[in-house]
């Protein structure tokens, strides 16, 4: 469902995604993992044109995105992405938070949109803080606000930037729920997380990324208690 | 004794004069600030801007007006223009004060006002236009729905002493003969020799201004930054 063959990514002198190719199934979960620094956001963010790759191609669903005349808006209508410091918009409520882009971008009626809006602040266990602020949220709160934003423009894949990374460890738990039930429902996802216990349960398969390029992959089996790369090694150590 | 009680007369007598022209300079005041919010607005964006058709064109205007003193800007326009014309043209073009004072004071406002919503945009956290192009929105849209209300209430307290120095630096007009605040005590002054009450006054009533304006800033900000912490 997703092709990415030879990204490759340069900020100026520095070369960031060293020909990067990976193919993703629909439905399918892939944990990325891999020291700071190596590339983990920066090859999420090219996957919905955030940044643009300086070589490479990348295919959703057949339509090659690196083309120069694609029409960038569209790509990221088909892929919510989801960030490490949530991002709420805070002069919007909860509720406006998860229905503007719909009624924006979409262009759904207001009253369809915030059904939506609602039905999915209840499936992240937020109805009742539909007419708050995002400032009168936890962490937690806000993170799956935010998930249920990106969810409301009913993407094709959904990328998450190190989701709980920001959170205090008490709220983990309560996001890492949220992305379960969302994987259970056949979601397509791409998760960079340092949350291994996560990445066991869940993935379907793990990328181990170093210094640009896709080090090692294969099932949370395969990474976490057979990995052939000294690099894998040596990093799993440090975090397991 | 009777000196304070001759100047507490001449003031008294001024101050309807002083109110009227008053209203002048609250007039211009507002209507400046007005045009200035849009022009600002417009150049603060082109500042921003990637495209240089839009950016050094608004480079220029900011840096002459924030470079020359605004009474040089108010004799240029309101004397050099319509003597460029005359000579040009052979026909004779006299501005209306106040409307010159208007359009001078607007034009240097939202030279001031873009830097200041420049400064304001620039603050909000990048994560914002991420989040809103990450939602498929455009740049406009994310502009308007998402950064520029959020901007907006930033730009509250220094849009208010931008106010403020708008009101005292309109003064400057008397000079082309606009009737307001500080030219009505002029003029009372030149039939009656008694500057020192009336500048007093002229003093005291822009304190006023800037005293009450400063109230309904800090009110206003209050009021819009009641739903917007982070
Ligand atoms: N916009 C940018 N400009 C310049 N360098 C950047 C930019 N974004 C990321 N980098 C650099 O790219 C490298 C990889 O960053 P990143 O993708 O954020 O890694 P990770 O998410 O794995 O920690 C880092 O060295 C970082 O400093
Ligand atoms: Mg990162």
């Amino acid at each position: 469902m997703i092709e990415i063959k030879g990204l490759y990514k340069r900020f100026g002198d520095l070369e960031v995604l060293k020909g990067i190719s990976v193919d993703i199934k629909e439905n399918e979960v892939v944990c990325v993992i891999g020291p700071s620094g190596s590339g983990k956001s920066t090859f999420l963010r090219c996957i919905n044109l955030l940044e643009m790759p300086s070589s490479g191609d990348i295919i959703i669903d057949g339509q090659k995105i690196t083309d120069k005349d694609i029409n960038i808006n569209r790509i990221r209508e088909e892929a919510g992405m989801v960030f490490q410091h949530f991002n709420l918009f805070p002069h919007k409520t909860t509720m406006e938070n998860v229905a503007l882009a719909p009624i924006k971008v979409r262009k759904l009626p207001k009253e369809e949109a915030e059904k939506r809006a609602l039905d999915l602040l209840n499936k992240v266990g937020l109805a009742d803080k539909a007419n708050v602020y995002p400032s009168a949220l936890s962490g937690g709160q806000k993170q799956r606000v935010a998930i249920a934003r990106a969810l409301a423009m009913r993407p094709k894949v959904m990328l998450f930037d190190e989701p709980t990374s920001a959170l205090d460890p008490e709220m983990v738990g309560e996001v890492l729920g949220v992305m379960k039930d969302l994987a259970q429902a056949g979601m397509t996802m791409i998760v960079v997380t340092h949350e291994m216990g996560f990445a066991r349960e869940v993935a379907d398969r793990v990328l181990f990324m170093d210094e640009g390029t896709i080090m090692e992959q294969g099932t949370p089996s395969d990474i976490f208690s057979n990995a052939q790369h000294e690099r894998t090694k040596s990093f799993l150590s440090k975090v397991l | 004794m009777s000196l304070l009680s001759t100047y507490l007369e001449h003031i008294v007598k001024v101050l309807p004069d002083l109110v009227t022209g008053s209203l002048i300079t609250i007039e211009i005041t507002s209507f400046a600030l007005f045009f200035g919010m849009i022009l600002g607005t417009l150049a603060g964006l082109g500042k921003l801007s990637k495209k240089k058709l839009f950016r050094y064109p608004t480079i220029v205007y900011v840096d002459f007006i924030r470079g020359t003193p605004l009474l040089v800007q108010i004799l240029l326009f309101y004397y050099g223009i319509p003597g460029l014309y005359s000579n040009a043209t052979g026909n004779s073009l006299n501005f209306d004060p106040i409307l010159a004072g208007v359009i001078v004071c607007s034009i240097n406002s939202g030279a001031y006002i873009a830097e200041i919503v420049r400064a304001g945009i620039q603050s909000i956290d990048k994560g914002q236009m991420e989040a809103a192009r990450s939602l498929g929105m455009n740049e406009k849209m994310a502009m308007k729905e998402i950064i520029l209300p959020q901007a907006f209430r930033r730009i509250i307290p220094p849009l208010g002493n931008e106010f403020i120095a708008l009101l005292k630096d309109s003064s400057l007009l008397a000079v082309i003969g606009v009737h307001e605040l500080l030219k009505t005590g002029q003029l009372y002054i030149s039939r009656t020799f008694a500057a020192f009450p009336v500048y007093i006054a002229v003093a005291l009533m822009y304190l006023l201004l800037t005293i009450v304006i400063s109230r309904l800033v800090t009110y206003s900000e209050r009021r819009l930054g009641v739903s917007d912490r982070n």
